[in-house]
């Protein structure tokens, strides 16, 4: 059978890929993408406004002052093309790259189970658009003239002719209009061939091809022989996209469906931070419960448009979970996405998320000027096992870049271990269960306290950084979760004296008889 | 709901109606509080998401920011906005707002040097409209009801979930809030609720809840809203 290639061509891909966070309003102001200082690409508005491709960018300033222009970015236009391939793959295999600006769908297969080839024509066409890119489709018996095709674009109002099935005829007489400028014909070659009165690819098919071998080389032949079909034109095809696999075992197993939900949580916020590295989204997942003895339960949830959002897996993942028979004493969860495929927020999202950002600047800047830069900040945690110094204060004026900087040169770097010498549990579940012992509120410094006044709830937890740290940071404390006899609930802990030491750097001199008492945060 | 935020800022409100609404608002338009006794005493079934709130309290560490927690939570979740504290009492501790689900990033510590700044700051970060929630402890010498009127206010045009810390002294003064609670210890790290005033109802006293199951649970069902695993589970621990 032939094949029937469906090409489609992103013609302002450079600057949409730059346009691509930016809010809706946005879209009426002219923008142009600059290359060695001229225009190569330009929005409709500045189109209307007259500007024209390869003007400098000095002239299109001094036309139009509102102007947003943005660097050709050959690297991210690449990648934005390949993960436009992907989006195809869930119509067909086999989806190739046809760099510099498009691609091609072998769609012969895919014909029936997406409606004809217009139908799929036009899914992929809003699957682009979707995505934030305008694309020109065509389609050919050849990838080359499918291409071809596809740059030329398509006179308006006669769409149709070109994408039929029925009559390739017509796209055969469409392909003999294509300009030369659209085909994949050097530069140098499309002038010497204007220069001969040669406009369009008719033309040049007319001609008998061993004289144009000789007068031009054989790349030219062999590329219209590809265009025609009489030369065989393999193509690379893209791989899968990547697929989705995690599992969290469980220390305990859980019987309860409402405890299931935390380590479920912990999955879905791994995949969204997975999706949201690729930009992609999922229709469907999978969680798989595994007991301790028999058969795995899984569990498919399905979703009537791909999200990318934590919050959407889990509300309706958790519907599911209330319906479903899970086994007793589930001891791993298991979160599968098999078919993720490309995906932007929707349009609304990013506009909230533009504004939000916008306001916060302002109201930062706005008490940041009455009652200066260091009334207002933002806090961050620090790699320190003290738990004073396990954060850090930083100015909510300065940008994110140099948040981490300082809490890069905060953070203690050189091999210390906070060990966890916890009496009930241990293991990975420790931290987690030491994380949720951590208090609210904690003491600046932390205040003596005499121990009569309290109930030892919970602990201790042994926070210590040993002998091989430096003194200033060494400690040896022993935590626990007290009850004051308000009512408090508090964060104290017991100076320790190290056997190998008679004080430590809070100078407690203390035995193990009469140890000395701290609060140093509340559970409030 | 219409009604109510018809005085509400333009800007914020376009955000707000864009936002996707159903995962933490109930459906009568509060933020929802993770506590279904609570929900069910509210006016809008969650605490008021443009309005003030009072709770009064004379200790720290009695669970008063954790009854807070999953509707933070929530609020960093679903929404963009911030959440500011003005002059908070002590350091609030990054790794625990974290095991809370409080992102980091939203946070907004404000503390200006000058008391009387401070209900400035927090009247601002109200207004507008870049926070979804603040939480605030000013001098109690600033707070007439003039000024607590104007926090309102401020609250409702910036869509702003205000919360305001105050000692149980204040009970004796009348005030502007939607909303105040009394917030007592009881036993077993229990926190018992007296509301003093809500709208659309009488006030009700011995609200109980079990924060440490509760917020475990909180934990364990971020997602909670809307759905009843969370509900069952905190209906059979207040009874």
């Amino acid at each position: 059978m032939k094949t029937l290639w469906l090409a489609a061509h992103f013609p302002a891909l450079g600057l949409e890929i730059h346009r691509q966070p930016m809010a809706d309003g946005d879209a009426d102001r002219p923008a142009v993408l600059i290359e060695d200082k001229r225009i190569v690409q330009a929005n409709a508005a500045a189109m209307r406004l007259g500007l024209e491709l390869g003007m400098t960018l000095a002239t299109a300033f001094a036309i139009a002052r509102e102007l947003m222009h943005f660097e050709r970015d050959q690297d991210t236009e690449s990648k934005r093309l390949a993960w436009l391939c992907l989006a195809c793959y869930r119509y067909s295999s086999r989806v190739s790259v046809a760099p510099p600006a498009g691609l091609l769908v072998e769609v012969r297969g895919s014909l029936r189970l997406f409606g004809g080839l217009q139908a799929l024509a036009n899914t992929l066409e809003e699957r682009f658009r979707g995505l934030g890119h305008a694309a020109q489709m065509a389609c050919a018996e050849t990838p080359a003239a499918a291409m071809a095709l596809a740059r030329a674009g398509r006179p308006k109002n006669s769409s149709a002719e070109v994408l039929r099935d029925e009559d390739m005829k017509d796209a055969t007489a469409a392909l003999h209009r294509v300009p030369l400028s659209c085909a994949d014909i050097s530069e140098r070659q499309q002038e010497r061939l204007s220069n001969m009165g040669l406009r369009n690819l008719g033309q040049l098919l007319a001609l008998p091809q061993q004289e144009l071998g000789k007068r031009f080389d054989q790349a030219l032949v062999d590329y219209l022989a590809r265009l025609s079909g009489s030369k065989a034109d393999p193509r690379q095809f893209i791989e899968p996209p990547e697929r989705f696999r995690s599992t969290r075992h469980l220390v305990e197993s859980i019987d309860a469906k409402e405890t299931l939900l935390f380590p479920m949580r912990r999955l879905a916020a791994e995949l969204q931070d997975w999706l949201a590295e690729r930009q992609f989204g999922i229709d469907a997942l999978t969680w798989r419960f595994k007991p301790l003895h028999g058969e795995a339960v899984s569990l498919a949830v399905r979703f009537a448009k791909p999200t990318a959002k934590q919050t959407a897996f889990l509300a309706l993942s958790r519907l599911r979970l209330e319906r479903a028979e899970l086994p007793r004493e589930v001891m791993s969860i298991a979160l599968a996405a098999d078919s993720p495929t490309p995906f932007v927020a929707a349009a609304a999202d990013l506009l909230a998320k533009h504004q939000a950002a916008a306001s916060r600047a302002e109201l930062v800047d706005r008490l940041a000027a009455r009652l200066g830069n260091d009334a207002i900040q933002v806090l961050a945690k620090v790699d320190d096992p003290r738990p004073e110094r396990a954060w850090v204060p930083l100015p909510a004026t300065a940008s994110s870049a140099e948040h981490r900087r300082i809490v890069a040169a905060t953070s203690r770097r050189d091999g210390f271990r906070a060990e966890s010498a916890d009496t009930s549990t241990n293991d990975t579940e420790t931290r987690e269960t030491a994380i949720k012992r951590r208090p609210v509120w904690l003491l600046d410094v932390p205040k003596p306290v005499a121990i009569e006044d309290f109930t030892l709830l919970t602990g201790p937890e042994r926070i210590e950084t040993g002998w091989w740290d430096t003194v200033e940071y060494r400690l040896s404390r022993d935590y626990f979760v007290a009850a004051a006899k308000s009512g408090a609930r508090c964060w104290l802990y017991r100076q320790r004296s190290k056997p190998d030491e008679r004080s430590g750097q809070d100078g407690e001199r203390n035995g193990h008889r009469n140890p000395k008492w701290y609060l140093h945060g509340y559970f409030s | 709901m219409a009604a109510q935020f018809s005085a509400s800022g333009a800007a914020s409100s376009t955000a707000r109606a864009l936002s996707d609404h159903a995962l933490w608002q109930t459906e009568a338009g509060g933020i929802d509080t993770g506590f279904a006794a609570l929900d069910a005493a509210f006016l809008h079934q969650g605490w008021p998401c443009a309005g003030l709130t009072e709770l009064l309290c004379d200790i720290s560490g009695i669970g008063e920011i954790r009854l807070l927690a999953p509707a933070l939570a929530a609020l960093c979740r679903n929404e963009e906005r911030s959440i500011a504290l003005v002059t908070p009492p002590f350091v609030p501790y990054p790794p625990a707002l974290e095991a809370m689900g409080v992102d980091l990033a939203r946070m907004l510590l404000i503390r200006p040097r000058e008391p009387r700044e401070a209900l400035w700051a927090m009247e601002q970060a109200l207004r507008t409209g870049a926070c979804s929630a603040v939480l605030g402890w000013l001098a109690e010498t600033r707070l007439g009801f003039a000024s607590l009127r104007r926090l309102v206010l401020a609250a409702r045009q910036g869509e702003a979930w205000g919360s305001l810390f105050r000692p149980t002294r204040a009970l004796e003064n009348a005030s502007a809030a939607e909303l105040r609670l009394h917030l007592l210890p009881a036993a077993g790290d229990r926190l018992r609720i007296n509301i003093l005033k809500r709208r659309g109802g009488w006030p009700l006293s011995g609200i109980e809840l079990d924060l440490a199951t509760e917020i475990e649970q909180a934990q364990g069902t971020k997602e909670r809203p809307t759905l009843s695993l969370a509900g069952v589970a905190s209906n059979r621990q207040s009874v």
